[in-house]
């Protein structure tokens, strides 16, 4: 905030006598008028209101639409709307919050929500530290190599979801025809059909997209590593192997934190994904909770329902990011 | 414990577009056992190349490094026996002190935790850092980090220590007083040392022979004392020295040097050291001319002091010969003695200091006399 006044200051040089004067240099004839002109003088004069142009408009916006919405979202989930008609602001419970527990579809989705958080980000992030490691051996075509990884990253979610629904169609999708193909027809199951494999589909997909951004993040913390640590490394005496899991990987423990959040975040709202690959009621096999939160207020009206669940989404997003800004913050990075 | 050879070392690198590049060019060396050798040269000379050579980064085009009788060409930097301290410390920053100290013994060894933690412990004794061995490299001062790197080396007793300016990093004042425990170090531990720099007073002040490498290329490897009074050529002259030593492109008429703005008599057995050569470079210290305030004996000249220099202990006296816009030569004085800009005094070149240098090789043909009483008197 300082430096933003400071910054204001230099724009505009009347401002920097307003500064003068009510630090007390300029103490004889602008003292007088500062008494004369009072509160409103004052409040003309100072950098607060001044900035109010700048910063008013873009944090009304937000305020409203972001902060408001999550307010009233909260206050939906109070009360007992569902069906047609206007919500009742007069009679708050926590109804909805009891029934979770008791709702087998929810109890499923939310299981479903965690197991893909932790195995999508852990294989992502493995996947993606493996392809950093290789590339950054002063490959030929690096750029290249890096280029195709991080491609799918750039394709929006439902090209890819219709993309590998084709992929495990049965029988006649790429995968199957390849595993007939290799006489590992045992293998060729019904991907998408069969409940046991459809959240492992989902996931494998997610990280075919997303271990490419993994790369990235990954690839910048490894450039940031000094040759010297590789170079002392090898004259200590650590094999290539010790060399990156004693000296280099515990190195990359920010871009590590970084990629976590982004991809847990990522994996609590993979909406778009399993609503075009399996619609709205995808089973209780790969049901995540985005997806039930959406069937619950626009398909079943469950209005307030819905709400609860986007709430409990906020606060699991909240519990994974909390963390995260407050170290920044401690750190002075925020 | 064992000498280090270096046989004929070169090191060509091939650019992407195919050029050849040739960084370190035939060099040839010799550290004995416990002898603390200086690298020296000015940046991309070649220097680091060695050294890294030495310590296994680097391949080696063509020639032989040899520990004792081992040839080492073709072994892993582990395998080599060899300590390492990089200019910039390289400590591994998510370990603590004790830990990037540790890591060497644990990984090229088979030394059991309890005395890998006494070696640790010792060696942080005895660089002053034993009290912060639980402390990351963050948390320490440049000469902190600095000892850290050293004791890294240490605890790997190894045969041959190899340090890339390892001073660079530090303020002037923390500079000379590591020079001076460096020093120290290396004889307690009687390890052969190879210490790369481009600091011409580290390598005066520290080394037990110097080598002055220009452009991959050994250009002279004696004492310091021997580099200084005795240069092989006239790199060697103008790179060791502070205020380097003055020069003047010099013709030789008979028995008589023409400069463009002096004439020199040379005596006979001067003449005679020159033999046929004749265009000439004439080299002398700037301690080493006199300032006289009057006198029109023999190698006596008229000049105008341009600008004086203060240094405490001496004064450098920046002289021209009338002409103001010439290039001037520099002259060092007691620091007692008072010169004033713009004033007249007689420059005295005593012949016994000159250097006479073939100006197409560079090669000395004729280095300047030192008196046997001088030198002896110099030992106590």
């Amino acid at each position: 905030m300082d430096s933003l006044r400071n910054s204001l200051r230099r724009l505009n040089p009347l401002s920097t006598a307003t500064a003068d004067a009510e630090t007390g240099t300029g103490v004889g004839v602008e003292a007088d008028a500062d008494e004369r002109g009072g509160l409103v003088d004052r409040l003309r004069r100072s950098d607060f209101v001044e900035s109010m142009p700048f910063w008013l408009p873009p944090t009304a916006l937000v305020l409203l639409f972001v902060y408001g919405a999550i307010a009233w979202n909260v206050v939906i989930s109070f009360t007992g709307w569902s069906g047609l008609g206007q919500p009742d602001y007069t009679n708050f419970t926590l109804e909805m919050y009891r029934q979770m527990p008791a709702d087998q579809d929810f109890i499923a989705s939310l299981r479903n929500t965690v197991a893909l958080l932790i195995a999508f980000t852990s294989a992502s992030l493995v996947v993606g530290l493996g392809l950093a490691l290789l590339v950054d051996r002063k490959i030929r075509f690096e750029s290249t190599f890096r280029t195709i990884y991080l491609l799918p990253m750039a394709l929006s979610f439902v090209v890819t979801a219709i993309f590998w629904s084709w992929m495990y169609a049965d029988p006649d999708g790429l995968i199957n025809t390849a595993l007939h193909g290799i006489g590992l027809e045992a293998l060729a199951y019904d991907w998408l059909g069969d409940p046991r494999f459809r959240l492992a589909a989902v996931i494998v997909a997610l990280i075919w997209q997303f271990s490419g951004y993994c790369m990235i993040v990954y690839l910048a913390g490894l450039r940031s590593i000094p040759d010297d640590h590789y170079e002392a490394a090898r004259i200590d005496g650590a094999s290539t192997l010790k060399l990156y899991w004693r000296v280099i990987i515990p190195q990359l423990r920010s871009s590590t934190v970084g990629a976590t959040v982004v991809l847990m975040v990522f994996a609590l709202k993979a909406f778009d994904f399993i609503y075009v690959m399996f619609g709205t009621n995808p089973g209780r096999s790969v049901d995540i909770l985005a997806v039930t939160m959406y069937r619950e207020a626009f398909s079943a009206s469950e209005w307030a329902y819905g709400a609860a669940i986007a709430v409990v989404l906020f606060a699991l997003a909240l519990t994974i990011i909390g963390p995260y800004a407050y170290t920044q913050y401690k750190r002075g990075a925020l | 414990m064992a000498d280090l050879q270096l046989d004929d070392v070169t090191k060509v690198f091939t650019e992407r577009d195919g050029n050849e590049i040739t960084a370190v060019d035939d060099v040839s060396l010799t550290i004995e056992d416990g002898e603390f050798l200086v690298l020296v040269g000015p940046s991309g000379c070649g220097k680091s190349t060695t050294l890294r050579m030495v310590a296994g980064l680097e391949s080696i085009s063509s020639g032989q490094i040899r520990l004792g009788d081992t040839v080492v060409n073709e072994m892993k930097p582990k395998e080599r026996d060899i300590a390492m301290v990089f200019q910039s410390y390289a400590l591994y920053p998510h370990m603590t002190v004790r830990e990037n100290m540790s890591f060497g013994l644990e990984e090229s060894t088979d030394m059991p935790a309890t005395q890998i933690t006494e070696t640790v412990e010792s060696a942080a004794e005895m660089l002053g850092i034993g009290d912060l061995l639980e402390r990351k490299p963050d948390d320490l001062s440049g000469g902190q980090q600095q000892r850290v790197a050293l004791g890294r080396a240490i605890v790997r007793d190894p045969e041959v220590f190899l340090l890339d300016e390892p001073l660079s990093n530090l303020d002037a004042k923390l500079r000379a007083q590591m020079r001076t425990e460096l020093q120290r170090l290396q004889e307690d531990l009687d390890v052969a040392t190879i210490y790369v720099t481009h600091d011409q007073t580290e390598a005066m002040t520290m080394a037990d022979k110097i080598a002055i490498l220009n452009d991959g290329e050994l250009q002279q490897v004696g004492t310091p004392l021997e580099c200084y009074h005795e240069p092989a050529n006239l790199f060697v002259a103008s790179f060791i020295g502070e205020p380097s030593m003055n020069f003047f492109d010099a013709r030789r008429d008979g028995t008589q040097l023409v400069t463009d703005q002096f004439r020199y008599d040379l005596a006979d057995e001067t003449v005679a050291a020159l033999g046929e050569h004749d265009d000439l470079v004439l080299g002398v210290r700037p301690e080493d001319i006199e300032l006289r305030s009057t006198g029109s004996d023999e190698h006596s000249y008229e000049t105008t002091v341009d600008v004086v220099e203060p240094m405490g202990n001496e004064n450098n006296v920046y002289l021209t010969f009338g002409d103001k816009h010439a290039e001037s030569f520099v002259a060092t004085i007691d620091g007692m003695n008072r010169v004033e800009a713009g004033q007249s005094v007689v420059a005295h070149i005593p012949e016994e200091a000159i250097h006479l240098f073939d100006r197409s090789s560079g090669r000395a043909l004729r280095n300047r006399t030192l008196e046997p009483t001088a030198v002896a008197e110099a030992q106590f």
